[in-house]
């Protein structure tokens, strides 16, 4: 039984080279071959997948997390780490509507005084803080939550 | 007692993974030097920023002073295979030193990446953000995906965990990794997992399925579905369905299912945690039903009207429902409504919501105003009507130098006026790329 583990051990790397040997895909591009300026629609270049990431579609917002954990280097195309990291942030005190104040059409949280309403939001749908509040940029919730 | 077994593997590899990221940081910054040098693609942006505001808690005149960093080298290399990536800032209170909190700062990310022309293939040492599947995660350490044979895709991360802990720890070590196979026309589908272990006990264990199908150019359905092992129960199914029938139409419905007992497992906030005497109930369950419509009549203007559900096992239902209007002409005008209704059973979750902006550009001038208010039905702390106006101007004086700045007035059951502002100072080393986290393309 050891021996059959040992060896599963040893050919489980020689299976993932030889996978990859075989996958002979060509790279994503690094930047967008054509600049883009504005929401962009990518549905008007692209009929493939790519069409799906129609940045001007109304759920696009609320479904972004999910192209981002499937193709996140897609996002790297167009976009540099740092505007995930706007967001979903490590330690933030400034917030995201904050930053994009002259981007008012950008679908971004906390718009206005939000110390009220977050007691609100907080209640009917915790879960939409939990991504960024979780377990990070939540030091300032000690301040009352201690 | 600790074993030394124990002491090896679960202590020291933080501090072992996180001394290997400044050291991937380190080794990187060497590489960058060169590059800078023989005038390689270097990217470095400043932001300064001075606000005006008050504390939350006690009241007090707070004018802090921010600087931002942005630095990327996208091609250190001649083939273009290595970049390194930097962010951070920090913070110096002008006005206020009365606490040991005047000061603060964080990186955000700073790592160096390998990435090969073929197979996609990409390695990335030193702090990171990695979303694959159930992980969304800021930790130290390495990341490494590649394209496989068949259509199959292969990611693997690890490293010390990057979290905060104001009242709880948040693990020491994270791993995990997320296998997929993907169809480009029609679908992709994967698998992941995650695991947080601390030097006490198993801290998290998920797993989890996602897809994307898009089988007619007129259908997508995305999703989620993660587990909680340690719990024993399904944390969350989250999926959402676009139905295109029309290239001015779009019609979309939305499902989420969530316990909070395991969803909310070890969270690093009692604000946010399903511990005993906390603020969340661990039985409670909910289920979001929602969906929206929007019509686009002529280019440039959207119009949507949208709907949500949540349906609580103890605390009861609401519904939020509205509609908004967007009329936008790319990079010269943009403006916007929104009305949106709260019905909930208690009077906290009885509200209107509402919203109007326009922003212009002129020239080298960007110009906006934003309205944003809330009308409760019953009064809280003696207000009834809540809202924040906003105004914004930034003006952008050479191709590399850009000031902005905003006001803010609010009325709120918090604050009877409140006056907040903001001075923004941009400056650009390289106007060739943006890292200011806008798309590549647009100027900062």
């Amino acid at each position: 039984m050891k021996n059959i583990r040992m060896l599963m051990i040893m050919a489980m790397p020689l299976l993932a080279c030889f996978l990859y040997a075989c996958a002979n895909t060509n790279s994503m591009y690094r930047a967008h071959p054509a600049e883009v300026t504005g929401i962009p629609d990518c549905s008007e270049c692209h009929t493939d997948n790519w069409a799906s990431l129609n940045h001007q579609a109304a759920d696009f917002y609320e479904k972004h997390r999910y192209y981002a954990e499937q193709q996140k280097f897609a996002c790297g195309v167009c976009h540099e780490e740092s505007f995930c990291a706007d967001c979903h942030a490590h330690k933030e005190e400034i917030k995201p509507s904050d930053k994009y104040k002259l981007s008012p059409e950008r679908e971004l949280p906390h718009r206005g005084d939000y110390l009220n309403q977050h007691r609100i939001d907080g209640r009917i749908d915790p879960v939409s803080c939990v991504k960024c509040h979780g377990r990070s940029n939540n030091e300032r919730c000690k301040e009352c939550h201690r | 007692m600790k074993s030394y077994r124990q002491w090896n593997t679960r202590c020291a590899l933080p501090g072992i993974l996180k001394t290997s990221g400044w050291i991937a940081a380190v080794i990187s910054l060497m590489f960058v030097v060169p590059a800078k040098a023989e005038a390689a693609s270097v990217s470095l942006q400043s932001d300064t920023i001075f606000r005006m505001g008050q504390s939350t808690s006690d009241k007090r005149n707070l004018y802090p002073a921010y600087e931002y960093l942005r630095l990327s080298v996208p091609e250190i290399d001649k083939d273009g295979t290595i970049s390194f990536y930097f962010g951070g800032w920090g913070r110096y209170d002008l006005a206020d030193k009365t606490t040991d909190r005047y000061t603060n700062g964080d990186l955000q990310y700073g790592y160096l990446s390998y990435r090969s022309k073929k197979n996609n293939l990409q390695i990335n040492l030193g702090r990171q953000f990695v979303s694959e599947g159930v992980a969304a995660e800021r930790f130290d350490g390495a990341y490494l995906r590649c394209d496989l044979a068949a259509g199959f895709g292969a990611a693997l991360f690890g490293g010390a965990t990057v979290a905060t802990d104001p009242n709880f720890q948040g693990g020491d070590v994270v791993y995990g990794g997320r296998i997929s196979h993907t169809m480009p026309k029609y679908y992709s589908i994967g698998i992941s997992a995650l695991k947080t272990d601390d030097d006490q006990s198993r801290f998290r264990e998920e797993e989890g399925i996602d897809i994307w199908l898009h089988p007619f150019k007129q259908v997508e359905a995305v999703g989620r579905s993660s587990y909680n092992s340690i719990t024993s129960g399904w944390m969350e199914h989250a999926y959402t369905i676009s139905y295109i029938p029309l290239d001015n139409l779009r019609i979309n419905f939305d499902l989420s299912q969530v316990n909070y007992r395991d969803y909310f497992f070890h969270m690093t906030t009692s604000a946010l945690s399903v511990v005993p005497g906390g603020v969340l109930d661990p039985n409670e369950e909910v289920l979001t039903l929602g969906g929206s419509i929007a019509y686009t009549p002529i280019k440039n203007l959207t119009i949507v009207a949208d709907y949500k559900n949540f349906d609580y096992h103890v605390a009861g239902n609401a519904h939020k429902y509205g509609g908004k209007a967007t009329f936008s002409l790319p990079a010269s005008f943009a403006a916007g409504i929104a009305l949106h209704r709260m019905d909930g059973q208690v009077d906290r979750l009885r509200y209107y919501e509402y919203r109007a902006f326009a922003s212009k550009k002129i020239a080298k001038l960007d110009l906006t105003a934003d309205f944003f208010g809330v009308n409760y039905d019953s009064n809280i702390n003696g207000l009834k009507n809540a809202f924040t106006v906003a105004g914004a101007a930034s003006y952008e004086i050479t191709e590399r130098l850009k000031v902005a700045g905003d006001i803010n007035y609010s009325r709120t059951p918090d604050f009877d006026n409140q006056l907040t502002g903001l001075v923004k100072i941009t400056y650009a080393f390289d106007t060739a790329r943006s890292a200011e986290g806008r798309a590549k393309g647009e100027k900062y």
